[in-house]
């Protein structure tokens, strides 16, 4: 019996401890198998740090290598307003009052204006741990603040954009918005250049002093920088340049301008200036329809400037060289009935083509350009780049209007109006184009404004092309060209736009400018376009008033068209002019 | 073989059965286990404690060796794991440092601020080029007197960031001090000053040094 009972025990005791064995291994699979991977992320959770590695978006920098835009730490101070009280600091009691103030001074605030943030915030939500106190400090105002040691401000890491040059070439870099994204310019339009990619890593970390426990460092990504975008723009000349058209601009009231520059060999735009210009730094300082570049984005009928365009296609096609006659009346009716006079009055004049160039006659310009046909002249206005947005492919950049002859748009006022740029419209770096077509012996270079972008690793890539394409033949431009220096030396504007020394080709122009309404206004868009030395061309310049109430001229943009021309001259070490220009003779 | 012989009781079973193999299978293998026996049990027994105690005493010694090494690397890690932590601080401070001063420098450097310094050297842009040939001396280029036609107010390409920077003409002489001028010392509320613009000596924005009223 005693045996039986003793047996019995142990085998209960036995099956009792089995069955805890059992629980035992059961929990131990469900939790070392079964649960095993969300016990273990959730262990790590608890333990580790996630932080978030800042790829650093690329810079922009000029021919030269100077720093356009480029990317730079800020901080946004925030605090946690139910927490904001008096603290300890060395053994002192700071009360808040103090700290506010403190912290105001620093940010350019007043103590009660930090007060109230605090007070605001709780009285939206009594528990709020959050609040910005300013966004955007930079390092050394937050050391000062750090310096301060209150527990309860946080500082948070951002990136932020720089523009070291303010509103030098602001109107071509663009702006980058406060949350990061590119907005306007080639900040936008090369964001795959620029963008970089933030990595992240997570580490564990002592629960202490939260330092990292060596060895736990995972890299989940790896944060990649972006790329270096170098233009062809010359920072020195394009501040000068801007100086220089913003100036004039203010003396004639104008209510915006444009000069381009532009290497003829190469067709690189040196140096694109708008005025207005926004200062990347300071975006909110310009109103919105300025923000960006009007060289590119804006097109308006361009005028006079447009005759060396038709003079240099008669030529190209055999119609007409630098001598060809034409009387030139006040006023034509052609058969098909087009009204088309000079802008002031004039008995008929016998004038060679150079002397309806000089003294910008639309009559005698649409005599010679009736000699070619519509479509042969449509040809030579797309072979000159009119009617398509520039290779550059600048944000929103405007085509310009051409109408196709045939069309109903292509009236019969339109078909002789073109020839003196009327009745089409073209941006400033078409037209720059244009005159570095006629510079380059005809042939046309695409238009850059890119260099090209170099990557972290030194591969460089958005190389734009360098393949020019014939337009007119090198005769035809030459000849252009030397009708364009009889230009220089004879019209009215002669003595205005002298830059001793130097051979130069150009011409001016006096727009009138639409009302918005389908007819002109009483504005006058003025312009000049040429280059130098005209012996040897190596630089256009293409200037632009908009509407200079005070001079309503083309004697408002030949002062910018000088200083400028003579400044690029300069900046170029280009070496004056030997031998005079040949003459031609203006009348018969 | 007398001496096996004799021991034969002492040793194990297999050693019995191979000493009767030897008589009937007199070849070859026979002689080899009994040598291989014969000296064998004795010395063996003795032996056999020496080693094991050696070994268990290198192990032993072994696995505390790895044990302090182990430990001694971990402290060392550890150490390591303070001094990353505070060098990668000197070099997160170190490389904001760098970054403020060389955005300073960007500004100082920018376009707008060296204009507007040579113009308050009194220097003026001459807008007719002239070239000086070394080789002959021949003047290319018409000499004119530069008239400062050309714009030199640095106002008009704005930037934001120079805005305030003393000009080359406005800074203090070396060695003296950035003082507060006469007003500003009388004035013992220097808060006061800043809160009311006074349009002869602007509060700067930024940490730069303020201008002397000159």
């Amino acid at each position: 019996m005693n045996q039986r009972t003793t047996r019995r025990r142990s085998v209960f005791a036995m099956i009792a401890l089995l069955a805890l064995i059992g629980v035992f291994v059961v929990r131990l699979v469900d939790i070392q198998v079964v649960r095993a991977d969300e016990l273990n992320a959730k262990s790590l959770q608890a333990r580790s740090t996630t932080s978030q590695i800042l790829g650093t978006r690329g810079q922009i920098v000029d021919a030269n290598g100077e720093v356009l835009a480029q990317s730079v730490l800020r901080w946004d101070i925030a605090l946690s307003p139910k927490k904001a009280g008096e603290f300890e600091r060395d053994g002192v009691t700071i009360p808040l009052k103090q700290t506010e103030a403190e912290l105001g001074a620093l940010v350019g605030l007043s103590g009660d204006a930090v007060a109230k943030i605090i007070s605001d915030a709780l009285a939206a939500d009594p528990k709020s741990d959050f609040a910005y106190v300013v966004k955007g400090v930079d390092a050394a105002t937050l050391e000062k603040i750090d310096k301060l040691g209150i527990p309860w401000v946080v500082p948070q890491r951002i990136a932020s954009r720089t523009y070291p040059d303010g509103a030098v070439a602001g109107n071509l870099i663009g702006f980058v918005g406060s949350d990061g994204k590119a907005q306007a310019g080639l900040e936008r339009s090369q964001q795959k250049c620029l963008a970089a990619k933030d990595g992240e890593e997570s580490y564990q970390t002592d629960a202490v002093d939260g330092v990292a426990i060596p060895g736990s460092t995972v890299q989940k990504a790896s944060a990649k920088d972006g790329g270096t975008l170098k233009l062809t723009i010359d920072s020195d000349l394009q501040f000068s340049v801007q100086q220089i058209l913003a100036a004039q601009a203010q003396a004639t009231g104008a209510a915006w301008g444009t000069v381009v520059v532009q290497e003829v060999k190469t067709g690189k735009l040196v140096a694109v200036a708008d005025y207005p210009t926004v200062d990347p730094n300071n975006v909110n300082g310009t109103a919105d329809a300025d923000r960006g570049s009007r060289a590119f984005q804006a097109s308006y009928e361009p005028g006079s400037t447009f005759k060396a365009l038709t003079a240099a296609s008669a030529m190209d096609a055999g119609v007409a060289n630098p001598l060809s006659q034409v009387v030139a009346p006040y006023r034509i009716i052609f058969p098909n009935g087009a009204n088309i006079n000079d802008s002031e009055r004039h008995g008929d004049e016998d004038l060679t083509l150079t002397g309806v160039l000089i003294e910008s006659s639309n009559t005698g310009m649409s005599q010679i350009g009736a000699l070619m046909t519509d479509d042969q002249r449509y040809d030579y206005y797309k072979k000159f780049g009119l009617g398509a947005t520039s290779e550059v492919g600048f944000p929103a950049e405007d085509t310009g209007i051409l109408h196709k002859p045939g069309t109903d748009a292509w009236d019969n006022q339109t078909k002789y109006a073109t020839m003196f740029g009327q009745g089409l419209t073209t941006t400033a770096v078409q037209m720059a184009s244009v005159y570095q077509t006629i510079a380059n012996g005809g042939v046309r270079m695409p238009v850059q404004l890119v260099e090209g972008c170099t990557a972290p690793d030194g591969t460089v890539s958005h190389v734009p092309s360098t393949q020019g394409t014939r337009v007119v033949s090198a005769a035809a431009a030459k000849s252009d060209s030397d009708i364009l220096e009889m230009v220089y030396q004879k019209a009215w504007l002669s003595k205005i736009w002298n830059i001793p020394g130097y051979r130069i080709a150009s011409k001016t122009g006096t727009a009138q400018m639409p009302d918005g309404n389908g007819g002109y206004s009483h504005g006058y868009l003025v312009s000049v376009a040429g280059f130098a030395p005209a012996d040897d061309p190596q630089y256009v310049v293409s200037v632009s008033l908009a509407d200079p109430v005070n001079n309503n001229t083309s004697a408002a943009s030949a002062p910018i068209f000088r200083d400028v021309m003579s400044q690029v001259l300069k900046k170029y070490r280009v070496v004056p002019s030997g031998a005079p220009a040949p003459d031609l003779p203006a009348d018969w | 073989m007398s001496d096996s012989l004799a021991r034969a009781p002492y040793v194990p079973v297999w050693s019995s059965s191979a000493i009767p193999a030897a008589a009937p299978e007199p070849p070859a293998p026979a002689p080899a286990p009994r040598i291989r026996i014969a000296p064998a049990p004795s010395p063996r027994a003795t032996r056999r404690t020496r080693p094991r105690m050696f070994y268990a005493i290198t192990a032993c010694a072994g696995i505390a060796v790895i044990f302090i090494v182990k430990l001694l690397l971990s402290v060392a890690i550890s150490e390591g794991a303070y001094e990353t932590a505070t060098l990668e601080t000197a070099n997160k401070n170190l490389t904001r440092a760098a970054q403020t001063a060389t955005e300073s420098l960007d500004r100082v450097r920018s376009p707008q601020y060296l204009a507007a310094n040579a113009a308050a050297l009194g220097m003026v842009s001459n807008t007719h080029p002239v070239y000086l040939r070394l080789s002959d001396g021949a003047v290319l280029g018409q000499p004119q007197r530069a008239d400062g036609s050309g714009a030199s107010s640095g106002a008009l390409v704005p930037n934001s960031l120079v805005t305030g920077a003393p000009l080359v003409t406005q800074q203090p002489a070396p060695g003296a001090a950035p003082a507060p001028t006469a007003a500003g010392a009388t004035d013992t509320a220097a808060a006061a000053t800043a809160a009311t613009p006074d349009p002869a000596a602007p509060p700067e924005p930024t940490a730069l040094p303020t201008p002397v009223t000159h």
